[in-house]
C-alpha cells in the first residue's frame, strides 16, 4: 500500500452501536432529510399534528371543566398518528427500500463495505425510516406541551414512548426482514404494512384464546396500564376499571409490570430478527436462522406462552368469557352471578394453543429445511473434504432431527397448557384422556415431518400446492356442507383433512366431554384419528421418499 | 504480504445442477494486469462474485492478497476493489456524495482527508465538472467511470473488474487502459474480464480463457493463443502485381495452407512462429514479389472464441 493510501486509512471504525457515526446511517439521512422533500413532509406533519392538537383541545374546552384534563385530551390522538407515520409508513418504506437496493444490486457493494454485519444491519434498520423518525420528532413538540399542561407523571409517559420507541424498531426490522426476503418492492411494502395491520388487529386476539404473550407484540397493554394517568380523570376512571378486569402481566410465578413484559417481549423478537439479518449479511445464502438458534426460538416461545397464560387458570383472568362478564357488570350493574368458565372455551383453547405451535412448527421448518440445490452444493463440499456426511448444524443438513425435537417440545408445551387448563379446579368434571400425548405426538409430528419432507425433496412450490389442497380446499368444503344444510357430520370428517385443523381436532378428541355440540362431538374423535392415522402413513411414506431422495444427492455428489 | 494477489484452487460453484465454475486453479501475481475472457456464461461473473466475497462457492479454496477468503472475509475485503458489471448507482445521491458515503464505509478517516480523496477520484477518472450533479443523470460511460471512481477509493491492492469497458467510448476505453496499466506499474494487481479478446489483449500482460465453466488455456497472450490452438493465424499480402504466381508460391511453403488470390491480393492461413513469419516475408522480397503490404488479418485466436461461443450457443 502506498503512502498516500495508508495516510488515507487511519481513523479505527467506531462501535456498531455507535449509529450516528454509521456511514449507511449518514447515507440515507443525506437522501432522506434533503431541505426540500424533509420541509414538505414536516410541514404536512406539523400540520396533521397542530390539527389534532387544537381539536381535542378545542372540543374538549365544552365538556371538560378542569384545564388539565383539557391538555391531555390529544394525547392518544397524537400518539395513533404517530403509530400511522412510524409504525404504517416508517416499517413499509423500509421494507419497500430494502428489496429495491437488493434489486438494483446495490447492495452487492455494501456486502463488500469493510463495516461489521452488525454496523450493516443498525444501519439500514436506522437509516432507512430516518424521515419517519423525523417526522415522529417533529410531532413531539405537540405532545410535549400536552404531557406537560396536563400535568401528567412523566414516569407513565416515559414508560408509553419507551414502548413506542422498541415496537417502531421492532416493526421496522420486520420491514427489513421482509425486504430480504421478497424480490417486488411493491409487495416487500404492501406485505409489511399488511403485517404491521395484523399485528395490531388480528395477532393481539390469540389474548382471547389464552395465548396473552401475543398481546404484547403490539403496545396496547402499555396503553391500557398508562391511559388513567394520560386520559383525563373522567375516561381515565373509566379506562382504570378496564385495566383492573384486564388479565395482569405475569410470568409465572412473577408478578411483572405490563411494561417490563412488554419490553422484553418484543426485545427478544428484535434480537431475533437481528440475528437473521446479522446472518444474511455474512453470507447471503444462509438460511435466517441456524438449525439450534431455531429450536431455542421455539424452545422461548413455548415457555413465554406457558409464563404468561398458566398463572392466569387458578384465578381466571385466562377466560375471556370472565372479562366480558365483569365488563357488563361494571356497565350494567351486577347483572351476572357465580360466574364460570365454560368447558368449550376451554376445549377450544387447549385447540388454539396446538394450532400456534404446529404453525410455529411449520414457520420453523420452513427456515431451517434445504431445497435439494442447497443439499446437493453441501454434499459436493463434503465429498471434496473427504465427509462422509454433512455437519448435522450446517444449513445442507436435513432439518429432520430438529423438527422432531421442536415436535417433541411442542407438545411438552401443549400438554402442560392443557394439563394446567383442564386439570384446574374449574374443570374438575372433565380430563385429559390416557391418549392425549400420543394425539399431540401424532399432530406435531406427521405435521412437521410431513412438511420437512416436502421441502427437502420437491421444493417450497410443491409445498405451497400441498397447503392449498390438503389445507384450504377441504376447509372450504367443509364450510360450503355446513351452510348447505344438516351435513355437519361429513363437513366434520372433510374438514379432519386440513393440517391446521388437527390440534383443534385432537383437543376435541383428547378432552373427555369437551363441551362441543353433540352431533360435532360425536363426529370429531374418529374424524381425528382415522386421518391422523392416515396423515402418519403419507407421512412416514414421505420420510422414506427423502431418505431415497438424500441418499440419491450423496451418490450423485461423488463424481459429479 | 503474499506473493499473489489471488490463489483459486480447485473452486467449483454449482447453481442446482448447473455447474458454472468447475474445479478452477488460477494464480494471479501483483504489478499484473490479468485478463479473463470467455463468452457469455464462461462463469466469469461467479469467479469474481465468489473472490469478491459476495458468494459462497461449492468448494474450492480462494485467497486475496494471501487472505484466505472463507475464514477472513474482512481482511480480503478491505484489499479488494470490485466493480460488477452494469454497475448500479444509487438515483437519490450526488456524484461526491456517493463516494463520500463509501469513503466514510472505507474508513477513510476526517472530512478533509475523504473530500480530498473524493475529489482525487472524481478526478481520475475526469468527473470533477460533475461532482454535485445527480448520480442517476449520468451516461452509460459516465456511470462506469463513476464506479471505478468508486472502486479507487480505498486504494486497493487486488482490483477485479467486470466488463469495465463496456460502454465506454474509445477514447475513454484508452484512458481506462492506461490507468489499469498505471495501477499495475504500482504493484497492485487488476483482474479484468471482457467478453472482448482485443479489448484484453490491448491491457493485459497475461489472460485465461474460460468457458463452460473450464479454464481452457492461461498465460502470456502468446502462450494462450498457443495452447488453444491459435498459432494459425490469417495473413494478407497486397502485391504489385501477379498473386497468381504468388499464390503458387505460397502453397509450397512450410506452414501455409487455405492460400487464395483475388484482385492485387493473396491471403493465407499461416501456423509457423513469429520468426517463421518473418522468414517468408524475407524469402517474399528475396524472390522479388512486388509487396505493398504484408499483414496479419483478424486474429483465428479471435475465430476460436466466436466458435466456442456459437457451440454454447448450439448446446
Amino acid at each position: 500500500m502506498n503512502d498516500e493510501a495508508k495516510e488515507f486509512q487511519t481513523k479505527p471504525f467506531r462501535s456498531s452501536w455507535m449509529i450516528w457515526t454509521n456511514p449507511i446511517v449518514r447515507r440515507y439521512a443525506r437522501s432522506r432529510l434533503r431541505f426540500t422533500g424533509l420541509g414538505i413532509s414536516v410541514l404536512l406533519m406539523t400540520l396533521v399534528s397542530a390539527f389534532v392538537f387544537f381539536v381535542a383541545r378545542g372540543g374538549g374546552v365544552n365538556f371538560l371543566n378542569v384545564k388539565e384534563d383539557v391538555a391531555r385530551l390529544p394525547l392518544i390522538p397524537l400518539l395513533i398518528v404517530q403509530g400511522i407515520v412510524l409504525f404504517g409508513l416508517g416499517t413499509g418504506q423500509v421494507a419497500g427500500a430494502m428489496t429495491s437496493e437488493a434489486g438494483e444490486k446495490q447492495l452487492d457493494y455494501q456486502r463488500l463495505a469493510p463495516m461489521k454485519p452488525l454496523a450493516k444491519v443498525l444501519g439500514y434498520l436506522f437509516g432507512l425510516p430516518v424521515r419517519e423518525w423525523v417526522l415522529f420528532l417533529s410531532s413531539m413538540p405537540f405532545t410535549i406541551i400536552s404531557l406537560v399542561q396536563g400535568n401528567v407523571d412523566p414516569y407513565y409517559a416515559i414508560q408509553l414512548y419507551a414502548v413506542f420507541i422498541v415496537a417502531g424498531v421492532l416493526y421496522h426490522l420486520t420491514g427489513l426482514v421482509t425486504g430480504t426476503v421478497m424480490e417486488n418492492r411493491r409487495w416487500a411494502f404492501l406485505s409489511s404494512m399488511g403485517i404491521v395491520f395484523l399485528l395490531y388487529t388480528v395477532i393481539p386476539q390469540a389474548a382471547q384464546f389464552g395465548l396473552v404473550y401475543f398481546k404484547y407484540l403490539t403496545i396496547y397493554p402499555v396503553v391500557t396500564d398508562v391511559m388513567p394517568h394520560l386520559a383525563p380523570r373522567m375516561i381515565g376512571r373509566f379506562a382504570q376499571q378496564f385495566q383492573e378486569i384486564a388479565p395482569q402481566a405475569k410470568f409465572f410465578g412473577l408478578d411483572l409490570e405490563q411494561f417490563i413484559v412488554t419490553l422484553i417481549s418484543q426485545g427478544v423478537l428484535c434480537l431475533t430478527m437481528i440475528v437473521m439479518l446479522w446472518r444474511h449479511w455474512c453470507r447471503a445464502e444462509s438460511h435466517l436462522l441456524g438449525k439450534l438458534g431455531a429450536l431455542g426460538l421455539f424452545l422461548w416461545l413455548q415457555i413465554v406462552l406457558l409464563g404468561n397464560a398458566l398463572p392466569l387458570i387458578e384465578n381466571g383472568e385466562i377466560f375471556t368469557s370472565r372479562e366480558i362478564e365483569q365488563r357488563l357488570n361494571s356497565h350494567l350493574g351486577p347483572v351476572f352471578h357465580g360466574w364460570k368458565p365454560y368447558i368449550w372455551e376451554a376445549t377450544l383453547m387447549v385447540g388454539f394453543y396446538g394450532l400456534v405451535t404446529l404453525v410455529f412448527l411449520w414457520t420453523m421448518a420452513l427456515i431451517i429445511s434445504p431445497n435439494q440445490d442447497t443439499q446437493l452444493r453441501g454434499w459436493r463440499r463434503a465429498r471434496k473434504l473427504g465427509d462422509t456426511s454433512l455437519p448435522s448444524l450446517s444449513d445442507p443438513s436435513t432439518s429432520f432431527i430438529w423438527v422432531t425435537l421442536m415436535s417433541f417440545v411442542g407438545v411438552g408445551g401443549w400438554y402442560l397448557f392443557a394439563r394446567g387448563l383442564i386439570g384446574s379446579h374449574w374443570f374438575s368434571g372433565n380430563s385429559l384422556s390416557s391418549m392425549t400425548i400420543v394425539a399431540m405426538l401424532l399432530t406435531l409430528l406427521s405435521g412437521g415431518w410431513a412438511l420437512q419432507a416436502i421441502l427437502e425433496t420437491k421444493g417450497r412450490k410443491a409445498a405451497g400446492l400441498v397447503a392449498i389442497f390438503a389445507g384450504i380446499v377441504p376447509a372450504m368444503v367443509a364450510v360450503i356442507l355446513i351452510v348447505s344444510g344438516d351435513l355437519m357430520t361429513q363437513a366434520v370428517w372433510i374438514a379432519g383433512v386440513c393440517p391446521a385443523l388437527w390440534p383443534l381436532f385432537g383437543a376435541g378428541a383428547f378432552i373427555v366431554d369437551g363441551g362441543l355440540p353433540k352431533e360435532v362431538a360425536s363426529s370429531i374423535p374418529p374424524a381425528f384419528w382415522v386421518w391422523q392415522s392416515i396423515a402418519f402413513v403419507v407421512t412416514v411414506l414421505l420420510l422414506v421418499k427423502l431418505r431415497k431422495s438424500r441418499a440419491k444427492i450423496s451418490k450423485s455428489s461423488v463424481n459429479s | 504480504m503474499s506473493e499473489h494477489a489471488i490463489e483459486i484452487r480447485d473452486l467449483r460453484v454449482d447453481y442446482g445442477e448447473f455447474v458454472a465454475v468447475k474445479d478452477i486453479s488460477l494464480s494471479i501475481p501483483f504489478g499484473q494486469v490479468y485478463g479473463l475472457v470467455g463468452p457469455n456464461g464462461a462463469g466469469k461473473t461467479s469467479t469474481f462474485r465468489v473472490i469478491t466475497t459476495l458468494m459462497e462457492p461449492t468448494y474450492g479454496e480462494v485467497k486475496v492478497a494471501g487472505f484466505d477468503i472463507s475464514e477472513h472475509a474482512q481482511e480480503a475485503r478491505e484489499v479488494i476493489g470490485y466493480m460488477p458489471d452494469l454497475a448500479p448507482v444509487p438515483s437519490d445521491l450526488k456524484l461526491w456524495e456517493f463516494l463520500d458515503f463509501y469513503a466514510q464505509a472505507h474508513r477513510i478517516g476526517g472530512r478533509a482527508r475523504r473530500r480530498e480523496r473524493v475529489e482525487q477520484c472524481l478526478d481520475a477518472v475526469d468527473l470533477t465538472e460533475k461532482r454535485n450533479d445527480w448520480a442517476k443523470a449520468l451516461s452509460r460511460g459516465q456511470t462506469q467511470r463513476l464506479v471505478l471512481a468508486k472502486t479507487l477509493l480505498h486504494d486497493p491492492q487486488v482490483l477485479i473488474l467486470d466488463e469495465p469497458a463496456s460502454g465506454l467510448d474509445p477514447l475513454s476505453r484508452r484512458d481506462l487502459r492506461l490507468t489499469l496499466q498505471g495501477l499495475a506499474n504500482q504493484g497492485r494487481a487488476v483482474f479484468v474480464s471482457s467478453h472482448i479478446l482485443t479489448e484484453l489483449a490491448e491491457m493485459c500482460s497475461s489472460m485465461c480463457v474460460m468457458n463452460q465453466g473450464k479454464i481452457l488455456a492461461s498465460g502470456s497472450v502468446g502462450e494462450v493463443r498457443a495452447a488453444l490452438g491459435g498459432a494459425e493465424r490469417k495473413i494478407n499480402v497486397i502485391t504489385l502485381g501477379q498473386p497468381q504466381i504468388l499464390a503458387q508460391w505460397l502453397e509450397d511453403q512450410p506452414g501455409v495452407r487455405e492460400v487464395l488470390a483475388f484482385e492485387d491480393q493473396v491471403s493465407f492461413q499461416f501456423t509457423g512462429s513469429h520468426e517463421d513469419q518473418g522468414v517468408l516475408l524475407q524469402n517474399l522480397v528475396s524472390r522479388g514479389f512486388g509487396i505493398r503490404s504484408f499483414e496479419e488479418g483478424r486474429s483465428s485466436f479471435e475465430d476460436i472464441l466466436v466458435e466456442i461461443a456459437g457451440e454454447n450457443r448450439r448446446s
